[in-house]
């Protein structure tokens, strides 16, 4: 088979690069591989799970035994306000996108991928794309049992009204992962230690989501929480100076910063040099 | 006219203050050369600079005439073996070439038809449904050449290829090397262990302090160097009498006898004429055996690292 | 005989030193933590807070009017206690969620057990390392409030009915420093990843409280706050210094008993993880 030359395979151009979707396929191939079957992803299957078993336990224990427990339907805004949108989903995001390239880095495979005739930004795009589809994948179904469970407390009545709701933070939480995920990748490519600006970014500096004013502006939450059609009830500046702004100016915002980190991140990885250590 | 597979033209790469490589210049020919220098000498800097990891500080290096830092598309035609003993440990020996060959743009037959026949030529077919996290050090490393010589690169470079093997196995490794030279591909092969470079090459390119040392045949560059003068070793059924005629030869620098008496070693500038001169002597002698201990890559690299 | 052999001699190491022989691991992981310039940027701000209460304190004794609205009393040095739990979180992701997992991931964990040293001394050694962290942000700041708060506020504290509060800083420090300290080292073991680590134990802390609000808001039961760890050391911490904490209030056994059962499960877990042979099935 060899003729001396190594030349070509039969249908394979090599005057040029494999296009950007054949290499991101292939690379999202490889990494969900690693993703699905981790410790890691058990470990946030167990909470982005964890709604549907309190949902489950809702439904179980008796209203009898507890009496003062909140409705169906308000249990489910606060999971899918505080748990999901507020909480997990950024950690699940910091989780995983600050690992894209630093997991093949700690584990000096990334030779191999730079090796290949492949566009660089195409390694990126492959992970996050994996990094999306497995966090969806935990997140999603777990979302819809809980609202099924949740809503369906006290009959059927009205659940048909609020399937459009339960679309609607569907919606919400995919463009939470968006938006976190290209942020935190950003974050990623950029600082060799990423965790620790990540967790403050996430539980200091979208604090000021609760502030007056024009401020909260600068955060992510506050994009996101004005999509929510929930908006449970809050204490303290939360509950003083929550805002909600319109949805077309929120949608046109966290396109720009998906669109404008995810950019930057594969700028940034396309042309940066990594420098293994033996 | 024909590009040199690789090219280094006046390259440095420097980390802060540090040279790694300094003024480079240096073609690769078709054929497998041996790239060798001591412990921080620039040799993995080379090798990251010609396998486009790197972009050099000054100058340039190109793999197969384009630049080699920011030209994805010469790795069509290029494979790269690294040092490092890394692998996503979750995938079967096959599943990890098969993944590389989709990104290396063949389709699903193909990959599977080039995997099996890469792990065949490294004897890890058996092993081909096993997790490589459960492979041994020696399977590691076949499995990791596997992975650059799968898509029948026309340039390859290979980062100490035979480090971990079982002698058997490295015997296989050098004779493909070989094979591979033979065939016209170009192999830059990095290593430490001398005698085994010395087995597939004897062209060798020496770096030492980030400079190019010497280049070309291990045996042209001993002749060159004429502040040592050659070691040979001659056994003989009389060595007195060898002796006795030896040290009237006029090259002859210095002469001493071996501990057992049977050995008689010469230091010659002119190796050549001296081969020329010795052969009657030595026939009167009964010599039995005669070699010069250092014509080898360890001698060479010692005298030249030492100057 | 005048020429001696110049051979192998066998040393062994002095008594006393067996009992210390973890004090090097605890003092080179602190040595390459300290060198780090962020960390000690972190390390410097976990003591701003500190100088907020010290500022309370002298502008209370100026202006005694003033303790109106910020009282100062035993209770500043609970809730100053409790703030501070925070930065041993930070502190101990940042320099404690390594420490077991690169060896791990590097094999040096084979390079400390294959000298004299046991699996206790080992873990003695990391877990020195979250002590001496934590408690330069709990301890450290919580004596020299209480020394200075002698100091500028003598006619406040210096009486027999504050004498608790010396030891109660001590206790609560200390429980807090343990706690947090085993519970990242066994995140640590958990993983080859000091990422992966780190962010696991900020998860754990994390997620448990949001865990926490959720099921308290929607269930409305007391027992949840038990759930949260975070939760557990600030009511400890409540009960010790009697500091008014929001939310439903739970006798201290139970945050305590929560705690105790939470180390011993780290400990179990670090006695199975720190291991010289890793065997893969």
């Amino acid at each position: 088979m060899t003729d001396g030359t190594g030349s070509a395979a039969r249908g394979r151009d090599t005057a040029r690069p494999l296009s950007l979707a054949v290499a991101a396929r292939g690379v999202f191939d490889l990494a969900l591989q690693g993703m699905v079957w981790s410790r890691r992803s058990l470990l946030m299957a167990i909470l982005l799970g964890l709604p549907a078993a309190v949902s489950i336990l809702y439904r179980v224990v008796p209203k009898a035994w507890v009496p003062s427990r909140l409705g169906g339907p308000d249990l489910y805004a606060l999971i899918a306000v505080f748990y999901y949108v507020r909480n997990f989903l950024p950690l699940a995001a910091l989780f995983y996108a600050t690992a894209l390239i630093a997991d093949e880095v700690e584990g000096r495979t990334l030779p191999y991928l730079l090796t290949r005739p492949i566009p660089r930004s195409a390694i990126l795009l492959g992970k996050f794309a994996a990094y999306l589809t497995t966090t969806l994948t935990l997140t999603l179904p777990a979302t819809v049992v809980t609202f099924f469970l949740l809503l369906t407390a006290r009959g059927f009545a009205g659940l048909g009204a609020s399937v459009p709701d339960l679309f609607r933070d569907m919606g919400v939480m995919v463009l939470a992962l968006l938006a976190y995920g290209a942020l935190f990748t950003l974050l990623g490519v950029l600082l060799r230690r990423p965790v620790i600006p990540g967790l403050l970014f996430l539980f200091a500096w979208e604090l000021i989501a609760n502030l007056p004013g024009y401020l909260p502006r600068f955060t992510i939450t506050v994009w996101l929480r004005s999509l929510m059609t929930h908006h449970p009830a809050e204490e303290g500046l939360a509950g003083l100076f929550a805002q909600t702004l319109p949805a077309g100016m929120c949608l046109g915002v966290l396109a720009a910063l998906i669109a404008g980190f995810l950019g930057l991140s594969l700028w940034i990885f396309s042309t940066r040099e990594y420098v293994l250590e033996q | 006219m024909s590009v040199a597979p690789l090219e280094f033209v006046r390259a440095s790469r420097w980390y802060g203050p540090v040279i790694a490589l300094n003024d480079v210049t240096v073609e690769i020919p078709p054929g497998v050369t041996g790239l060798l220098g001591p412990n921080g000498a620039g040799k993995s800097t080379f090798l990251k600079l010609a396998a486009g990891q790197l972009s050099p500080s000054q100058g340039e290096v190109r793999l197969l005439g384009v630049p080699a830092w920011g030209s994805p598309a010469v790795f069509h035609r290029v494979g790269f073996c690294p040092e490092v003993d890394a692998f996503w440990e979750g995938l079967t020996g096959l599943e990890f070439l098969m993944i590389l060959l989709r990104l290396t743009g063949f389709d699903e037959r193909e990959c599977r038809e080039r995997a099996e026949k890469a792990l065949q030529e490294v004897a890890l077919l058996d092993a081909k449904d096993r997790k490589i996290g459960g492979y041994s050090k020696g399977m590691r490393q076949r499995v990791k050449l596997a992975q650059s010589i799968a898509h029948e690169p026309e340039l390859l470079f290979l980062d100490e290829p035979v480090s971990g093997m079982d002698p058997v196995n490295r015997r296989r490794v050098i004779d493909l090397v070989k094979r591979m030279g033979r065939e016209g591909r170009t192999v830059v092969v990095s290593s430490h262990i001398l005698h085994e470079v010395e087995a597939m090459t004897r062209r060798v390119l020496l770096i030492h302090n980030g400079r190019i040392l010497a280049e070309g045949d291990v045996r042209e560059i001993r002749d060159l160097m004429d502040e040592h003068p050659h070691t040979v070793a001659l056994r003989a059924r009389d060595p007195r009498s060898l002796a006795e005629a030896v040290v009237r030869l006029p090259h002859v620098l210095s002469l001493s006898f071996g501990p057992e008496g049977e050995w008689v070693t010469v230091q010659t500038a002119k190796p050549d004429e001296f081969y020329g001169a010795v052969s009657g002597a030595a026939i009167e002698a009964g010599v039995s055996e005669m070699y010069s201990p250092d014509e080898d890559l360890e001698s060479v690299f010692k005298y030249l690292v030492a100057r | 005989m005048p020429i001696y052999e110049q051979t192998y001699r066998r040393y062994e190491a002095r008594e006393p030193l067996r009992a210390v022989r973890f004090w090097p691991i605890t003092r080179e992981a602190l040595r390459i933590i300290l060198a780090r310039r962020a960390f000690l940027a972190l390390l410097a701000g976990s003591w701003i807070p500190f100088i907020v209460r010290v500022v309370q304190i002298y502008v209370v004794t100026r202006f005694p009017e003033a303790g109106r609205i910020l009282p100062v009393d035993g209770r500043l040095f609970g809730e100053f206690l409790n703030q501070q739990i925070v930065f041993t979180l930070l502190l101990s992701i940042f320099g404690g969620a390594g420490l077991i997992a690169n060896d791990l991931r590097t094999g040096a964990i084979l390079v400390y057990l294959s000298r004299p040293l046991t699996r206790r001394d080992y873990v003695l050694g990391k877990l020195g390392v979250l002590l001496a962290l934590n408690l330069s942000v709990t301890l450290v700041p919580g004596l020299l409030l209480y020394a200075l708060a002698l100091a500028l506020a003598p006619e406040l504290f210096l009486k027999w009915s504050l004498a608790w509060i010396g030891p109660a800083v001590v206790l609560h420090s200390a429980v807090v420093s343990l706690s947090v300290g085993l519970l990242s080292l066994a995140v640590s073991s958990l993983s080859r990843s000091a990422r992966v680590a780190g962010l696991g134990f900020a998860g754990l802390f994390l997620g448990l409280e949001v865990v926490r609000g959720i099921l308290a808001q929607g269930f409305g039961l007391r027992p949840v706050a038990l759930l949260s760890l975070r939760a557990d050391l600030r009511a400890l911490g409540a009960a010790l210094f009697g500091v008014a904490e929001r939310g439903p209030s739970l006798p201290w056994s139970w945050p305590a008993a929560v705690l105790l059962a939470v180390s011993l499960l780290c400990l179990v877990i670090l006695r199975s993880r720190v291991r010289a042979v890793e065997i893969v099935s």
